[in-house]
């Protein structure tokens, strides 16, 4: 049963890091609009479908990539990947605002009950991914390859990649900046002040309006990362693929603590690797019962996730 | 038909009585006409296969009409996404329609499934080109298509063996790892494909519409197999051959006609399908056709190579045309007519039914291949 876990060990290992990294920017979508308005963004799941088609867009139509096209090499290598990094970000952002304006601003001015924010953003989820359904005509759509996936080393037995390792390193900076953004910045100490106490902050001279467009819009950032590490490394995506990816994320940040960029880290990095473990052990098909167990256990436990504790101190 | 035309009709035909006028005379000397329903997914993930069937059913009936029979034959399409949800939606109104008399599809099995009912109770024939689940013509089978369904593609219960015989052909000493993606589809073709494996190194299932398949290479490579089959769908067998691939394993990829699919090597890429294994309970239609005939299809549809199941597909229309030529213009004599009746497929074939549907005999399976890109027929698996 643990051969296959003992035997590739290392190169699960690391693989389910590079995927926990892609949980971690998404669930920062998901766990930053929750710290400031209290609400789950549901939309966040397509925001990160839509943000996938921004590389996708980017390789096959601006560069001209196709299925058998060399992959990329020097300059040219980074400027495709950091131009479709740029555009899967821009996409998404542009998307997450979109979201704000449409399904949560009007009707926070209104006044209206949480449950009629909570539907609407759920109908904007819904209407983002069929539109998506309309313009690829419910079809697969593979990106071409630009990264080449070649082996960079061996160590204990498992393959470092070349993809896996960009895509930790980059989500691994990206992430560090989005902390040093919110816990350094003056708009960033603003969204933690509207985070802790939305009157008091607003009394103190937040523009309250701003810190809730400027949260989405960074949320949207990580999101449209988490978009273009995903077609970097599976290199597919599809209208629906917003569903399983955003359900994962959301577990990962409930598993940290809903509101806690920390908590989105871990729970996001563990999640990853619980993952890829649980399959390899137990059977793919094993996977999901796995996680949602242990999911279910931990807020047995630790209601509010685990660093949900620190949320009214840190919360950032 | 709404009630006020029924009402208006029952009207109409008293006032005949009545007065002695009859009709009859001009209705006879006008051409007969009938209808056949044909269902497939025609949006969709699953569009393409429905489209590629479409062409073919099309051409049959324009061969049909240019004979300029006597009894017109009309094609009512109904696009069922290859969804069994859809499927159970539809059919009751197509077999509501009595001026179908027969239906070409459903082309996929558990929409096939779920449109059972409605078809039934309107005893509508039904002739499948794709739906190749065993449990539609096996009498022990709780829900089986007895006796409207009929199927000229060969069932999974000898694609599984076929499949099985072609992915280990010419490896020495194989070593098969088994990977099936949990639908109905996949299972079942993973079921009979298994018990054919001589040397079975692993198995694993993998949830359909999965992103990562990183654990299962690490499996595949931790048992050290040679040959991977793989029963599911071509948007996941794209994904899985590719992370095969760049997790370095070397050796076989097979699958059966879930992934015989242009999209699978367009979205696997070139490098990383070349060579996969494939079968299909299908042969192309280029290979039996006639030149005439393929100048003919190209002409029609505006397409050179055919796509999957064409061969299936216009031997299934033909072989309701066949009856309908004898003169049939209903369900009752077409159900009679099919289980009774011997037609003769394009490959020369003869095609007669048994008790519960299939062909006597079995149909073939195909041996296919991937190269730069292109699926390429080999031969019979």
């Amino acid at each position: 049963m643990f051969e296959v876990l003992i035997d590739q060990f290392w190169s699960l290992t690391i693989a389910g890091i590079a995927l926990g990294f892609i949980y971690v920017l998404i669930s920062l979508g998901y766990t930053m609009v929750y710290g400031v308005l209290r609400m789950i963004n549901f939309a966040n799941s397509e925001i990160f479908m839509w943000g996938t088609f921004g590389t996708v867009i980017t390789n096959r139509d601006i560069f001209h990539y196709t299925q058998t096209s060399e992959p990329a090499k020097g300059w040219k290598l980074a400027l495709v990947l950091i131009s479709a990094l740029l555009m899967s970000m821009f996409v998404a952002a542009l998307t997450a605002v979109f979201v704000e304006f449409v399904a949560y601003r009007r009707l926070r001015m209104k006044g209206t009950n949480r449950l009629a924010t909570l539907i609407s953003a759920i109908g904007i989820s819904i209407a983002l991914a069929e539109l998506m359904r309309l313009l690829t005509d419910s079809r697969p759509v593979g990106s071409p390859r630009v990264l080449e996936k070649m082996i960079l080393t061996e160590v204990w037995g498992a393959n470092i990649r070349l993809d896996t390792v960009v895509t930790i390193i980059a989500a691994a900076i990206i992430y560090i900046l989005l902390e040093r953004f919110i816990q350094l910045s003056r708009m960033g100490k603003a969204i933690r002040a509207v985070s802790q106490n939305e009157d008091s902050a607003k009394l103190m001279g937040v523009n309250l309006n701003r810190v809730i467009t400027v949260t989405f819009l960074v949320g949207g950032l990580a999101t449209g990362a988490a978009g273009f590490f995903y077609i970097t490394v599976f290199e597919y995506t599809k209208f629906n693929i917003g569903f399983t990816m955003g359900l994962a994320a959301f577990t990962a940040a409930v598993l940290g603590g809903i509101g806690n960029i920390r908590g989105a880290f871990l729970g996001g990095l563990s999640l990853g690797l619980l993952e890829v473990y649980a399959s390899a052990v137990l059977g793919t098909q094993w996977k999901a019962v796995t996680v949602f167990i242990v999911l279910v256990l931990v807020l047995l436990f630790k209601p509010n996730g685990l660093f949900g504790e620190a949320v009214q101190q840190t919360r950032a | 038909m709404n009630k006020k035309v029924q009402r208006s009709l029952a009207v109409v035909s008293a006032a005949a009585l009545v007065f002695g006028v009859s009709a009859v005379s001009s209705a006879t000397a006008a051409p007969k006409s009938v209808s056949l329903a044909f269902q497939a997914p025609l949006t969709g993930s699953n569009a393409l296969t429905g489209q590629d069937e479409l062409t073919a059913a099309r051409f049959a009936l324009s061969e049909y009409n240019a004979t300029n029979p006597a009894i017109k034959v009309e094609l009512v399409i109904a696009d069922d996404q290859g969804l069994a949800d859809v499927a159970a939606l539809l059919a009751p109104g197509i077999a509501s329609n009595k001026k179908i008399i027969g239906l070409i599809g459903p082309a996929f099995s558990g929409a096939t499934q779920a449109s059972l009912p409605a078809y039934k109770a309107g005893r509508l024939p039904l002739i499948s080109m794709s739906a190749t689940r065993v449990s539609l013509t096996d009498r022990r089978a709780p829900v089986n298509g007895f006796p409207i369904f009929k199927r000229v593609v060969a069932n999974d219960k000898f694609q599984g063996p076929a499949l099985a015989r072609y992915a280990v052909k010419g490896v020495a000493s194989p070593s098969v790892y088994l990977v099936d993606d949990k639908t109905a589809y996949g299972k079942g073709l993973a079921d009979y494909t298994k018990p054919n494996i001589a040397k079975l190194a692993g198995s694993d299932s993998v949830p359909e519409n999965t992103s990562d398949y990183t654990s299962v290479v690490a499996k595949v490579k931790a048992s050290g197999a040679n040959v991977v089959i793989y029963c599911g769908y071509a948007p996941d067998a794209a994904k899985f051959v590719k992370a095969l691939r760049d997790g370095g394993y070397t050796g076989i990829f097979a699958a059966g006609d879930g992934v015989l699919k242009a999209t699978f090597p367009n979205n696997a890429g070139n490098a990383a399908a070349e060579g996969a294994r494939l079968t299909a309970a299908d042969v192309p239609f280029e290979d039996v056709a006639t030149p005439a005939q393929m100048v003919a299809y190209t002409k029609l549809t505006g397409i050179k190579v055919p796509g999957s199941y064409v061969t299936s597909t216009y031997n299934a229309t033909n072989i309701f045309l066949a009856c309908i030529k004898q003169g049939i213009v209903t369900r009752a004599g077409m159900q009679n007519c099919l289980t009774n009746g011997s037609f003769k497929g394009v490959a020369g074939d003869t095609i007669r039914f048994d008790r519960y549907g299939d062909i006597i005999g079995g149909a073939a399976v195909g041996a296919f291949t991937i190269k730069a890109g292109k699926i390429t027929y080999l031969g019979v698996a």
